[in-house]
Protein backbone atom coordinates (compact mmCIF):
# COMPACT_ATOMS: atom_id res chain seq x y z
CA UNK A 1 0.00 0.00 0.00
CA UNK A 2 2.93 2.44 -0.22
CA UNK A 3 5.16 3.55 -2.46
CA UNK A 4 8.35 1.31 -2.23
CA UNK A 5 5.97 -1.11 -3.52
CA UNK A 6 5.59 0.32 -6.36
CA UNK A 7 9.27 0.97 -6.92
CA UNK A 8 10.06 -2.53 -6.15
CA UNK A 9 11.01 -4.35 -9.12
CA UNK A 10 10.31 -7.87 -8.02
CA UNK A 11 6.17 -6.30 -7.51
CA UNK A 12 3.95 -7.73 -10.91
CA UNK A 13 3.23 -4.59 -12.61
CA UNK A 14 -0.18 -4.77 -14.56
CA UNK A 15 -1.86 -2.92 -17.64
CA UNK A 16 -5.46 -2.50 -16.77
CA UNK A 17 -6.47 -3.21 -20.54
CA UNK A 18 -10.25 -2.92 -19.02
CA UNK A 19 -9.86 -0.44 -16.37
CA UNK A 20 -11.25 -0.11 -12.93
CA UNK A 21 -15.05 1.17 -13.81
CA UNK A 22 -15.26 4.84 -13.31
CA UNK A 23 -11.36 4.74 -13.22
CA UNK A 24 -10.73 4.85 -17.06
CA UNK A 25 -7.33 7.23 -16.74
CA UNK A 26 -5.92 4.84 -14.13
CA UNK A 27 -3.57 1.72 -16.36
CA UNK A 28 -1.16 0.70 -14.02
CA UNK A 29 -1.35 -0.90 -11.02
CA UNK A 30 1.11 -2.71 -9.06
CA UNK A 31 -0.54 -6.27 -7.53
CA UNK A 32 0.72 -5.72 -3.97
CA UNK A 33 0.59 -9.16 -0.93
CA UNK A 34 -1.15 -7.38 1.99
CA UNK A 35 -0.48 -10.77 4.33
CA UNK A 36 1.84 -13.38 4.20
CA UNK A 37 -0.66 -15.99 3.24
CA UNK A 38 -1.64 -13.65 -0.05
CA UNK A 39 -5.14 -13.76 0.98
CA UNK A 40 -5.50 -10.08 0.38
CA UNK A 41 -4.17 -7.94 -2.36
CA UNK A 42 -3.41 -4.55 -3.09
CA UNK A 43 -3.87 -3.01 -6.14
CA UNK A 44 -2.55 -0.06 -5.98
CA UNK A 45 -2.33 2.64 -8.83
CA UNK A 46 1.07 3.83 -10.40
CA UNK A 47 -0.42 6.85 -12.22
CA UNK A 48 -1.74 8.25 -8.67
CA UNK A 49 -0.15 6.77 -5.43
CA UNK A 50 -3.23 7.61 -2.95
CA UNK A 51 -5.13 5.21 -5.12
CA UNK A 52 -5.70 1.65 -4.03
CA UNK A 53 -8.36 -0.99 -3.98
CA UNK A 54 -8.42 -4.47 -1.63
CA UNK A 55 -8.84 -6.98 -3.77
CA UNK A 56 -8.97 -10.93 -2.48
CA UNK A 57 -9.31 -14.53 -4.48
CA UNK A 58 -12.95 -15.29 -3.89
CA UNK A 59 -13.06 -18.97 -3.23
CA UNK A 60 -12.02 -18.27 0.34
CA UNK A 61 -15.68 -16.47 0.91
CA UNK A 62 -17.87 -17.72 -2.33
CA UNK A 63 -16.49 -21.25 -2.85
CA UNK A 64 -19.05 -21.80 -5.74
CA UNK A 65 -17.88 -18.36 -7.50
CA UNK A 66 -16.75 -19.39 -10.92
CA UNK A 67 -17.53 -16.61 -13.16
CA UNK A 68 -17.81 -17.10 -17.03
CA UNK A 69 -15.07 -15.22 -19.13
CA UNK A 70 -16.34 -14.55 -22.48
CA UNK A 71 -14.28 -14.94 -25.41
CA UNK A 72 -13.76 -10.64 -25.53
CA UNK A 73 -12.24 -10.51 -22.41
CA UNK A 74 -10.13 -13.71 -23.02
CA UNK A 75 -8.50 -12.20 -26.22
CA UNK A 76 -7.94 -8.80 -24.08
CA UNK A 77 -6.20 -10.39 -21.97
CA UNK A 78 -4.46 -13.31 -23.62
CA UNK A 79 -5.72 -15.69 -22.00
CA UNK A 80 -4.66 -19.09 -23.77
CA UNK A 81 -5.83 -21.59 -20.94
CA UNK A 82 -7.07 -21.80 -17.83
CA UNK A 83 -4.38 -21.54 -15.78
CA UNK A 84 -3.57 -18.03 -16.65
CA UNK A 85 -5.92 -16.83 -15.04
CA UNK A 86 -6.18 -15.11 -11.31
CA UNK A 87 -9.50 -13.89 -10.58
CA UNK A 88 -10.01 -11.56 -7.58
CA UNK A 89 -12.97 -9.48 -6.27
CA UNK A 90 -12.94 -6.02 -5.01
CA UNK A 91 -12.93 -5.74 -1.21
CA UNK A 92 -15.13 -2.58 0.17
CA UNK A 93 -14.16 -2.14 3.61
CA UNK A 94 -16.43 -2.09 6.86
CA UNK A 95 -15.71 -1.36 10.13
CA UNK A 96 -15.69 -5.09 10.95
CA UNK A 97 -15.25 -8.47 8.63
CA UNK A 98 -19.25 -8.26 8.75
CA UNK A 99 -19.84 -4.92 6.94
CA UNK A 100 -17.21 -5.82 4.78
CA UNK A 101 -18.93 -6.90 0.86
CA UNK A 102 -17.57 -8.34 -1.96
CA UNK A 103 -18.60 -7.22 -5.89
CA UNK A 104 -19.35 -10.38 -7.39
CA UNK A 105 -20.39 -8.70 -10.37
CA UNK A 106 -17.40 -7.26 -11.77
CA UNK A 107 -14.17 -8.91 -10.96
CA UNK A 108 -10.66 -7.89 -11.69
CA UNK A 109 -9.45 -10.95 -13.88
CA UNK A 110 -5.32 -11.04 -14.33
CA UNK A 111 -3.37 -12.88 -16.51
CA UNK A 112 -0.56 -14.00 -14.17
CA UNK A 113 1.36 -14.25 -17.91
CA UNK A 114 1.02 -11.79 -19.36
CA UNK A 115 0.14 -9.19 -16.40
CA UNK A 116 -2.96 -7.87 -18.53
CA UNK A 117 -5.34 -7.28 -16.18
CA UNK A 118 -8.84 -5.89 -16.02
CA UNK A 119 -12.49 -5.10 -14.24
CA UNK A 120 -15.16 -7.02 -16.13
CA UNK A 121 -18.85 -6.71 -15.89
CA UNK A 122 -20.00 -9.87 -15.87
CA UNK A 123 -23.50 -10.68 -17.77
CA UNK A 124 -25.05 -11.49 -14.79
CA UNK A 125 -27.31 -9.35 -12.62
CA UNK A 126 -28.16 -11.52 -10.50
CA UNK A 127 -24.62 -11.40 -8.93
CA UNK A 128 -24.53 -9.11 -6.46
CA UNK A 129 -22.50 -5.92 -6.12
CA UNK A 130 -21.96 -5.93 -2.97
CA UNK A 131 -21.52 -9.50 -0.99
CA UNK A 132 -21.32 -9.91 2.29
CA UNK A 133 -17.94 -11.71 2.98
CA UNK A 134 -19.03 -12.98 6.11
CA UNK A 135 -21.35 -15.93 6.30
CA UNK B 1 -29.80 14.05 -28.61
CA UNK B 2 -31.08 12.29 -32.02
CA UNK B 3 -34.03 10.55 -31.91
CA UNK B 4 -35.81 8.02 -33.78
CA UNK B 5 -38.63 5.62 -34.00
CA UNK B 6 -38.69 2.26 -34.66
CA UNK B 7 -40.89 -0.91 -35.36
CA UNK B 8 -40.55 -4.08 -34.04
CA UNK B 9 -37.79 -5.91 -36.47
CA UNK B 10 -36.17 -2.42 -37.21
CA UNK B 11 -32.45 -1.57 -36.95
CA UNK B 12 -30.34 1.28 -36.50
CA UNK B 13 -26.51 1.45 -37.50
CA UNK B 14 -24.09 3.18 -35.30
CA UNK B 15 -21.09 3.83 -37.35
CA UNK B 16 -19.98 1.43 -39.55
CA UNK B 17 -20.64 -1.93 -37.84
CA UNK B 18 -23.02 -1.44 -34.56
CA UNK B 19 -26.42 -2.45 -35.48
CA UNK B 20 -29.31 -2.51 -32.65
CA UNK B 21 -32.53 -3.92 -33.83
CA UNK B 22 -35.78 -3.69 -31.91
CA UNK B 23 -36.83 -7.19 -31.14
CA UNK B 24 -39.53 -7.11 -28.94
CA UNK B 25 -41.67 -4.78 -27.24
CA UNK B 26 -44.30 -5.33 -24.31
CA UNK B 27 -45.37 -3.45 -21.83
CA UNK B 28 -43.20 -0.90 -21.06
CA UNK B 29 -39.59 -2.97 -21.69
CA UNK B 30 -38.14 -3.06 -25.00
CA UNK B 31 -35.88 -6.15 -26.26
CA UNK B 32 -32.87 -5.27 -28.33
CA UNK B 33 -30.59 -7.08 -30.14
CA UNK B 34 -26.69 -5.73 -30.55
CA UNK B 35 -24.90 -6.50 -32.87
CA UNK B 36 -21.29 -4.90 -32.59
CA UNK B 37 -17.28 -6.26 -33.10
CA UNK B 38 -15.69 -7.88 -30.26
CA UNK B 39 -13.90 -4.98 -29.16
CA UNK B 40 -16.81 -2.86 -28.66
CA UNK B 41 -18.19 -3.69 -25.20
CA UNK B 42 -22.02 -3.29 -24.82
CA UNK B 43 -23.06 -3.01 -21.01
CA UNK B 44 -25.98 -1.69 -19.05
CA UNK B 45 -25.81 1.43 -18.42
CA UNK B 46 -27.01 1.39 -14.56
CA UNK B 47 -24.90 -1.23 -13.47
CA UNK B 48 -21.24 0.52 -15.15
CA UNK B 49 -23.05 3.51 -12.46
CA UNK B 50 -23.68 1.23 -9.57
CA UNK B 51 -20.25 -0.47 -9.78
CA UNK B 52 -18.36 2.58 -10.36
CA UNK B 53 -20.15 3.97 -7.22
CA UNK B 54 -19.27 0.96 -5.75
CA UNK B 55 -15.02 1.18 -6.49
CA UNK B 56 -15.20 4.79 -5.44
CA UNK B 57 -16.51 3.70 -2.29
CA UNK B 58 -13.98 0.69 -1.97
CA UNK B 59 -11.02 3.19 -3.18
CA UNK B 60 -8.58 3.91 -0.66
CA UNK B 61 -9.51 2.21 2.50
CA UNK B 62 -7.70 3.46 5.21
CA UNK B 63 -4.51 1.50 6.38
CA UNK B 64 -6.10 0.96 9.85
CA UNK B 65 -9.23 -1.00 8.04
CA UNK B 66 -6.53 -2.74 5.94
CA UNK B 67 -4.31 -3.88 8.68
CA UNK B 68 -7.59 -5.60 11.30
CA UNK B 69 -9.41 -7.09 7.86
CA UNK B 70 -5.71 -8.73 7.39
CA UNK B 71 -5.69 -9.81 10.90
CA UNK B 72 -9.01 -11.46 10.98
CA UNK B 73 -8.59 -13.21 7.99
CA UNK B 74 -5.34 -14.49 8.88
CA UNK B 75 -7.38 -15.86 12.06
CA UNK B 76 -11.04 -16.95 10.23
CA UNK B 77 -8.95 -18.91 7.26
CA UNK B 78 -7.15 -21.81 9.63
CA UNK B 79 -8.72 -24.97 8.43
CA UNK B 80 -8.11 -28.35 8.87
CA UNK B 81 -6.80 -29.10 5.30
CA UNK B 82 -5.20 -25.62 5.16
CA UNK B 83 -1.86 -27.37 4.18
CA UNK B 84 0.34 -24.51 3.28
Amino acid sequence: MTREHAADPDVPVLEMVRPMIGFPDHRRFALTRLDEAGALCALQSLDEPGLSFVVVPPDAFFEDYRPEVDDAVGADLGIESTGDLLTLVVLTLGESLAETTANLLAPVLVNHRTRRGGQVLLDDPDLPIRAPVAP
Amino acid sequence: MLVLSRRIGESIVIGDDVVVTVLEIRGDVVRVGVDAPREVQVRRQELLTEVAEANRGAASPAPDAVAGLSRLISGTRKRPDGGD
